[in-house]
């Protein structure tokens, strides 16, 4: 883009002013940098216009010039700008020069590799140094004026870069202590603070020592190399304060500095040096002064805090606010060490006039309340950090600081708290019962404030303050009774004069803990059901009900319910009807209930309204007194007030309807029990939480087994051992199977939920039945009748059973046992099992070897010899 | 002890957004150094948009006031000081100072050099008061001389180049603007001057030292045994006499449709009968436009406006030589129009007070004044020094006795039993 005109830069910076991101985005902002850059050159642009220019690239270098490389070209740029201008006096040279540090350093490329750092850091010296810098640096006239913004530049760039002037200190001392008005000492005075502070922190936290900073009166500007050492041991510790406050020596850890006792006296003198010509400063510059030196002095051995004590002289009777939280912070710091009783004692009664002097403006006002209310005692009693009045302040003093009506909202906060803590001091005093007492004093305020909030049409902001001081006092006087009986009365009477603030109480109660909470709630159910239930107000007092309704007085609330349905015309009226009744059904309210939510079902005009009855006496009528807690739970979707019937179904869906999910059962079959007229699966079941009202369903593929029962199971906890379930099977057909299993179950939560876990097995063997046993001497003949009437419908078939170490005693006893008819151990066994429903399978197992016995077998079903094969072949791996 | 931002905004009831950001300055190299010790609890400075509407909910300056809204209206959201927390952009901006001052919203964000989470006190933050004492600063530049529109632009416009001095990094160096202002025109001076060493420009004009005392006097007259009358002078001494310059009774009784009403003022002895101006004001809240008033004074005249429910007897230079004056009558209203006539939360149904404004100059109830012989001023050159003295009446209310009345806490007990509170 060309060269534009003063109008159109006018234009530019206004375009870019209203929306920097907007301005950026669009195609014109592009160019913004460079232009600016190159206009600032201009000669026809007038400087007033360049200065513009300037002010901007001071508030959005990183709009300006978004990457390093930008901002390392911009300030060159800018100091050839500089450099250029005509030796004749120029507004461009202060303003140039404070650019070019923004640019460096919001660039974040001010270091020992940027070219323009290095130009920069020695003219900024040199210029601070209040050297001749010849050409280019205007007439003597502005020299004062440069040296001063030469100042403030040197110190922007340390307070981003801690370290960076550690090698000037000796400079900066000579500096300031040259006679005559040759420096200017605010500039150079804050300058030698901030680095001496950042300095003592950099070589306190690389335990080193001062090293002779303190006097070294090099380098010559523009002479040697910057001096990078500190700056880039310190740039790793531009990182968050320690807390300044409270005053914890570990914590600034310049405890680990130990200064030679050369050292210690050159930094005792400098400190002096800065002290004794604080008094040249202007307040908010005195005020830094300050709160650098007493930070750079904390902790710091051999160094005591004396050094401030004739400057307390002059301040602890200053009325500047900045300067006064500054001798604050030094009071924390330093506390009995600087400041005697008589100081603090002085230093509160200094405050508590100040949070009330008419002079000052009210944000004044309320920042001395908070010093009060959080002064740094140099005995506190109480919790750090909580707000307290502080012991040597007298109630006496006090008195001035006490809140009435006509004060704005924020200070009568502020002095109702300090009330507050009064009255709880003065309670645990003695109960004076006096009118002058505090306690007193606040309930005449909260009556006056409850007055004022009952004003009908009066703004919001009344109404919000009445009960921002009830929760505030509730808060403070928690156990407080003489307090809080009349504030839950004068409350109960505000209700009454303007309902229209249902939503206020709502929210208060809903915030207060029970010490006036429930009373509160008592007195206000009682408010709302005493009435007619008509009028302007009824949408207010159902509001108000469906917060504060519960078990006790049921007749009385449904008395009222009854009586407002008639006046419930409209739709939101209705609903918010069905609130109330919807809050007694997740109480647990039964009867009368049941009877209004019918009668409403019939009569309510609007069928939104009815079929929300119907639903709630249906819910009412179904479900046990829990679940409905549940199902009404205000974690669901609160019904808004355009709540629907549709939409409130949606949040009794999920509390209402099974829902799936993953499984915290699990399943497994135990040991095999091989007894009774059919077949019984063991199951155990584990739980990884408690599972309430456990139904099992159970289903096999095909049509093997008779359909399969369900199991149910009460309760199940985690880690407590529970029974095996016993599912009784009917085969079919003698046939192994897979079992499908679902389970229902309740969660703690009171949902429902539905699940299918993995499938077990039932395996050929979990079928086996034994036969009833016959006497011990007729055995064998029962087993050789059985063996007979296999055939010949039957089969007989011969295999080979492979035995493992155990031999075959062992193998008969862990698998078959239950089983045996004919034993003569260890080689022969005679071996009859039940297959249901009403197969047989007979074994002969004789003349064991070593690695494996002969069986023979006969059944009278063909289909099961590939089972048996199988089953016998896999015994000994199962051994 | 940096700030990141400053704002002055306008607040316009009525338009659609409320108000208008009149100024506004970002300090990029405050926000670096913020970025870093605020750690991951940093938040960005908004643009001014943002800012202006989050600002002006959260002071409650935004014309939406019918409908509760938690977010602003909750109970537990309790502030009580004049640092703010911002909603902007689902995150928190804090701490931002802001007030309002004749129609204008004062704001700055002060630079924490720590983490914000948990928020550190305010009182453990530097930059906290830097930035109150900054909003004063450019409070008192815009309102150094009479407030009239086009000069407010004028001074809105010079902020730029004087912030530009007295803050150009964000650090406040001087929080007096006007010694900033004098120093910009650094260029047309070409000899070296003797000046303060805080200043990097130089003084024109005449030296001149005042010293002016302005005692002000407020009072709350009740009329009532159980409610104890207090008063307050506040200047730059000691208070001795335990008497308010003005005593006085107001009875004010409902009748039907019309107000009876009967004041009596009596004026101290000691106190000097010269006043400069002397009004009791009394305004009749939350009722219609007076349309009716019958009345006798002892003394003075009474003046009526009718549309603002308001009567103003005016006393005049001096009280009678009884030194006790009376007022009594009867007032009767129209019907109430909520537009015009005055709405007031504390004066309802027969709560009610009168008035006294006046200011009596060359005088001070403590007797406190100024030698200007015996003034020293250590500096080269003779500067002229005058001194002044006045006292001005402020918030003296003397309320309706015949019906309960807002009380404030015995300040007598404390002004006479402390010292005073020497304000430089």
């Amino acid at each position: 883009m060309g060269l534009l005109s003063r109008e159109a830069w006018a234009q530019r910076l206004g375009a870019f002013r209203a929306s920097p991101s907007a301005y950026m985005a669009a195609p014109e902002g592009e160019d913004l940098g460079r232009d600016l850059l190159s206009d600032l050159r201009s000669e026809k642009l007038s400087e007033q216009t360049k200065v513009s220019m300037l002010a901007l690239s001071l508030e959005y270098p990183a709009q300006l010039w978004p990457d390093a490389p930008a901002a390392e070209a911009a300030a060159t740029s800018l100091l050839d700008t500089l450099v250029l201008l005509p030796p004749r006096p120029s507004a461009l040279r202060r303003p140039l020069l404070l650019a070019a540090t923004t640019a460096l350093v919001t660039g974040g490329v001010l270091g020992p590799t940027s070219g323009a750092s290095l130009r920069l850091l020695p003219l900024l010296l040199g210029l601070a140094s209040g050297g001749d810098l010849g050409r280019g640096f205007g007439p003597s006239s502005e020299q004062r004026p440069l040296q001063a913004t030469a100042c403030e530049c040197l110190r922007e760039l340390e307070s981003c870069k801690p370290g960076l002037l550690g090698g000037c200190l000796g400079l900066l001392r000579g500096l300031l202590g040259q006679e005559g008005p040759v420096a200017p000492v605010q500039p150079l005075s804050l300058l030698l603070a901030l680095a001496l502070r950042n300095t003592l922190v950099i070589q306190a936290r690389a335990r080193a020592s001062l090293q002779g900073l303190l006097t070294v009166r090099a380098p010559p500007p523009g002479g040697g190399p910057w001096n990078w050492t500190l700056a880039q041991e310190g740039d790793a510790h531009l990182q968050p304060q320690a807390p300044s406050w409270p005053a914890a020596e570990e914590e600034c850890g310049l405890s680990a500095l130990e200064p030679s006792p050369e050292e210690a006296r050159e930094l005792r003198a400098a400190v002096a040096q800065l002290l004794d010509t604080s008094y040249l400063l202007t307040p908010v510059a005195q005020a830094q002064l300050l709160w650098l030196l007493g930070w750079a002095l904390r902790g710091l051995r051999g160094q005591p805090p004396v050094l401030f004590k004739p400057q307390l002289v002059r301040l602890l009777g200053t009325a500047q606010l900045a300067l006064l939280h500054a001798v604050l912070a030094l009071k924390a710091a330093f506390g009995e060490a600087l400041f005697t009783a008589q100081d603090e004692a002085l230093l509160l009664r200094r405050l508590t006039l100040a949070a009330q002097h008419p002079a000052l403006p009210l944000p004044a006002h309320l920042f001395y309340l908070h010093c009060l209310l959080s002064f740094p005692e140099n005995c506190p009693l109480g919790p750090a950090g909580e707000e307290a009045a502080p012991l040597l302040l007298e109630p006496q003093l006090c008195r001035g600081l006490l809140p009435n009506l006509l004060h704005d909202p924020l200070a009568l906060l502020a002095r109702l708290h300090l009330l507050c803590l009064l009255c709880a001091e003065d309670e645990q005093k003695e109960e004076k019962g006096q009118a002058q007492s505090p306690c007193h004093y606040l309930q005449e305020l909260l009556a006056g404030l409850q007055q004022r909030a009952a004003l009908t049409g009066g703004p919001r902001a009344l109404a919000t303050l009445c009960f921002q001081a009830s929760y505030l006092v509730a808060l403070c006087l928690a156990g407080h009774r003489t307090v809080l009986a009349p504030l839950t009365h004068g409350l109960a009477q505000l209700y009454r004069a303007r309902p229209a603030l249902a939503p206020h109480f709502v929210d208060l109660l809903d915030r207060v803990a029970p010490e006036l909470g429930e009373p509160l709630r008592v007195v206000l159910r009682q408010e709302v059901v005493s009435r007619p239930g008509g009028g302007e107000a009824l949408r207010w007092h159902l509001q108000m009900l469906a917060k504060v309704a519960d078990r006790d007085a049921q007749s009385a609330t449904l008395g009222f319910l009854q009586a407002a349905a008639a006046h419930c015309t409209d739709w939101g009226l209705q609903q918010a009807l069905l609130r109330v009744c919807r809050a007694l059904l997740r109480v647990g309210v039964g009867g009368g209930l049941a009877d209004l939510l019918q009668a409403l079902a019939r009569q309510l005009e609007d069928p939104d309204g009815r079929d929300h009855a119907r639903l709630y006496y249906v819910l009412l009528s179904h479900l046990s007194g829990p679940k409905l807690g549940v199902a009404l739970g205000p974690s669901l979707a609160a019904p808004a007030l355009t709540s629907s019937l549709v939409a409130e179904n949606q949040g009794f869906a999920t509390a209402l309807m099974v829902q799936e999910a993953p499984a915290p059962i699990r399943l497994s079959v135990g040991p095999q029990r091989a007894e009774g007229p059919v077949p019984v699966l063991q199951l155990q079941v584990e739980v990884l939480e408690p599972v309430y009202s456990l139904e099992l369903r159970f289903r096999v593929e095909g049509q093997l087994y008779a359909p399969l029962g369900a199991v149910h199971v009460p309760c199940l906890c985690p880690g407590r051992p529970a029974r095996p379930l016993l599912l009784p099977l009917q085969p079919q057909r003698p046939a192994p199977a897979q079992l499908d299993i679902r389970a229902l179950y309740t969660k703690s939560t009171g949902l429902t939920c539905y699940t299918h876990l993995p499938p077990l097995p039932v395996k050929f063997a979990d079928l086996f039945l034994p036969f009833p046993k016959p006497p011990e001497g007729a055995r064998l003949g029962f087993f050789e009748e059985l063996w007979d009437s296999c055939l010949p419908k039957g089969t007989e078939s011969r295999l080979w059973c492979p035995l493992g170490p155990q031999g075959l005693e062992a193998l008969v006893s862990r698998h078959l046992e239950p089983f045996v008819v004919v034993a003569r151990p260890p080689t022969s066994y005679h071996i009859a099992i039940r297959l249901p429903p009403d197969s047989k399978l007979l074994l002969r197992l004789e003349a064991a070897q070593a690695d494996g016995v002969p069986v023979v077998l006969r059944t009278d079903a063909w289909a099961v010899l590939p089972l048996v094969g199988d089953y016998l072949r896999g015994l000994s791996a199962a051994v | 002890m940096a700030q990141r931002a400053v704002w002055l905004i306008s607040h316009e009831p009525g338009t659609p957004l409320g108000g208008t950001v009149r100024f506004s300055r970002r300090y990029p190299t405050v926000e670096k150094r913020a970025k870093v010790f605020n750690g991951t609890s940093y938040v960005p400075i908004p643009e001014d948009g943002p800012f202006l509407k989050s600002l002006l909910f959260e002071l409650r300056l935004l014309d939406e006031d019918r409908d509760f809204m938690e977010s602003r209206d909750s109970c537990s959201r309790i502030n009580k000081t004049s640092v703010y927390g911002l909603k902007v952009g689902g995150e928190e901006l804090w701490p931002v100072v802001a007030f309002l001052k004749n129609g204008i919203v004062y704001a700055c964000v002060p630079l924490v050099e720590q983490t914000l989470s948990p928020r550190p006190a305010l009182i453990s933050i530097s930059a906290i008061s830097q930035g109150f004492e900054l909003l004063f600063g450019i409070q008192d530049f815009l309102y150094s001389s009479q407030k009239i529109d086009t000069e407010l632009n004028t001074k809105l416009s010079q902020l730029p180049d004087l912030l530009l001095q007295a803050c150009p990094f964000g650090t406040l160096l001087d929080a007096n603007l006007q010694n900033s202002l004098d120093s910009i025109s650094f260029a047309s001076v070409t000899h070296p001057q003797k000046q303060p060493a805080w200043k990097a420009g130089t003084y024109k004009g005449k030296p001149q030292v005042s010293i002016a005392i302005t005692e002000k006097v407020k009072s709350m007259q009740y009329d009532k045994q159980d409610i104890a009358d207090t008063w307050q002078v506040v200047g730059t001494v000691t208070c001795k006499v335990p008497v308010p310059p003005i005593l006085g009774f107001y009875q004010m009784k409902e009748e039907e449709v019309q107000l009876k009403i009967t004041v009596n003022l009596k004026l101290h002895e000691s106190v000097k009968n010269n006043f400069k101006f002397c009004e009791a004001h009394i305004p009749f809240y939350n009722r219609g436009p007076i349309t009716h008033v019958e009345y006798k004074v002892s003394f003075g005249q009474l003046e009526v406006f009718r549309e603002k429910s308001l009567l103003i007897w005016i006393i005049g230079q001096k009280f009678p030589k009884s030194m006790e004056i009376s007022l009594s009558g009867t007032v009767t209203f129209g019907a109430k129009s909520h537009e015009k006539q005055p709405f007031d939360h504390i004066c309802i149904g027969g709560t009610a007070y009168l008035k006294l404004h006046f200011r009596i100059l060359d005088y001070t109830l403590t007797g406190c004044y100024a030698d200007q012989h015996s003034v020293q001023v250590f500096a080269s050159g003779k500067p002229k020094i005058s001194t002044h003295r006045k006292l001005i009446s402020s918030d003296y209310y003397i309320w309706n006795s015949k019906a309960p009345a807002p009380v404030t806490y015995g300040s007598l007990l404390l002004w006479t039993h402390c010292d005073a509170f020497d304000f430089v």
